[in-house]
């Protein structure tokens, strides 16, 4: 592989570690709000999938041919590697509570609730403008500042990704700052209100 | 040599110490992913006194859940409190190894620039001089967000972290704030803390 190629290739994985260990964080709150098996599972599985991510990325890194007075920024970049993968181990965690059949304590919900970053799950009625658009033409982060985490639909988790449609039922699990959750509850089930 | 915080039981709600240490532990890592962006020790020791002050609450918080578990069903339920407190100091953890690859100048390799340029908002760390006209003000009241698109998502005090603070907060002499936004606001923001923009402009 050309040594270009090998670093587009190197700055993808590094990305995708990245925003998996993000979004691991997030789903595993999730589960622990919801108490959700399934969706612990799902972080169980993300982290053995970042496991691997990790080794290929470091033995990528390894192989582009490090000159003596490169070695200290590529050893940066190893470590954020580390990094990532530790953070994933993280929110293995908090899934595995879940897993462990232990009733989270309401102590817990109460705190992924009122943190400033919240998690959020609403069932979409069959009122809501989203029912039948595309994610990428929903725009629910430009319009609640949310972002959509996962879908449920019947007892399958989706990742959101742009081509996937929206139908009423979807249960949609969000995050982002507070200030949206009222917006994305509206937007999603339009019945509803704050009061 | 590392300063360690003396740690004594104090009563304090669970739920308050396990949302300043989600919230917290969140916030580091985007200040630890701009630190290694911006290749900035500033951002970088901020991060570094977040962990410390994260330890603190996890023996703290360690401690109340044990004063609050009266029978074998409380130990049981509280026991998964305790697991995700040390999963988000385990977070805590991993933002401050970031920290470290700047503070001890290990190198940032421009593919870690490259890798997260879009990703990442412009976080930035501003401390206010004495003679700034944002010291005495409420943030509700500067209007940062109408007037130079940005967003103030912490401050300092002392040892004090106050996150996502309210409209009604001051802002104090020698308060450190955590920044969000474009980087053209930031550039303002900077000049009016360090007091060589005099006004605020509409």
């Amino acid at each position: 592989m050309a040594r270009q190629k090998l670093f587009k290739k190197i700055v993808d994985m590094l990305v995708e570690l990245k925003d998996t260990s993000e979004l691991m964080l997030d789903l595993a709150y999730s589960s622990i709000l919801l108490n959700s098996k399934e969706l612990a599972e799902e972080v169980q599985a993300l982290e053995e999938q970042v496991d691997k991510l990790h080794t290929d990325f470091a033995l990528l890194v390894l192989s582009v041919g490090i000159s003596p007075e490169d070695s200290k920024d590529f050893l940066g970049l190893i470590r954020i590697g580390v990094v990532t993968e530790n953070i994933a181990d993280a929110a293995a965690q908090i899934a595995e509570v879940v897993l462990r059949e232990i009733k989270p304590h309401p102590v817990l919900a109460l705190a992924i609730e009122e943190a400033e970053e919240t998690v959020v799950h609403v069932q979409v009625s069959k009122e809501s403008p989203l029912v039948g658009k595309t994610l990428r033409k929903a725009q629910i982060h430009e319009e609640t500042g949310m972002w959509v985490l996962v879908v449920r639909r019947g007892g399958k988790w989706m990742r959101p990704g742009p081509n996937l449609k929206i139908d009423a039922g979807d249960v949609m699990i969000v995050s982002g700052y507070a200030e949206g959750e009222d917006d994305f509850k509206k937007l999603a089930s339009p019945a509803y209100s704050s009061t | 040599m590392v300063r360690v915080e003396r740690v004594r039981y104090k009563p304090v709600g669970v739920r308050d110490l396990l949302i300043e240490m989600k919230d917290l532990s969140e916030l580091m890592i985007d200040l630890a992913y701009s630190a290694a962006l911006f290749d900035s020790p500033a951002l970088a020791e901020e991060v570094m006194e977040m962990e410390r002050h994260i330890d603190t609450l996890t023996y703290l918080l360690n401690m109340n859940v044990m004063v609050a578990a009266r029978d074998a069903d409380d130990a049981e339920s509280l026991v998964g409190v305790t697991k995700v407190a040390r999963a988000a100091d385990k977070i805590s953890d991993a933002a401050a190894d970031i920290a470290a690859i700047v503070l001890q100048r290990i190198g940032i390799h421009p593919i870690i620039r490259e890798a997260f340029e879009n990703v990442e908002e412009h976080l930035t760390r501003i401390g206010v001089k004495p003679d700034s006209v944002l010291a005495g003000k409420q943030l509700g009241e500067l209007e940062l967000a109408a007037r130079m698109g940005v967003d103030v998502i912490a401050i300092r005090r002392g040892k004090k972290w106050i996150i996502d603070p309210e409209e009604n907060e001051t802002i104090e002499k020698a308060d450190v704030l955590i920044v969000r936004g474009a980087p053209q606001g930031i550039e303002e923001i900077e000049g009016i803390a360090e007091g060589t923009i005099r006004e605020l402009e509409d």
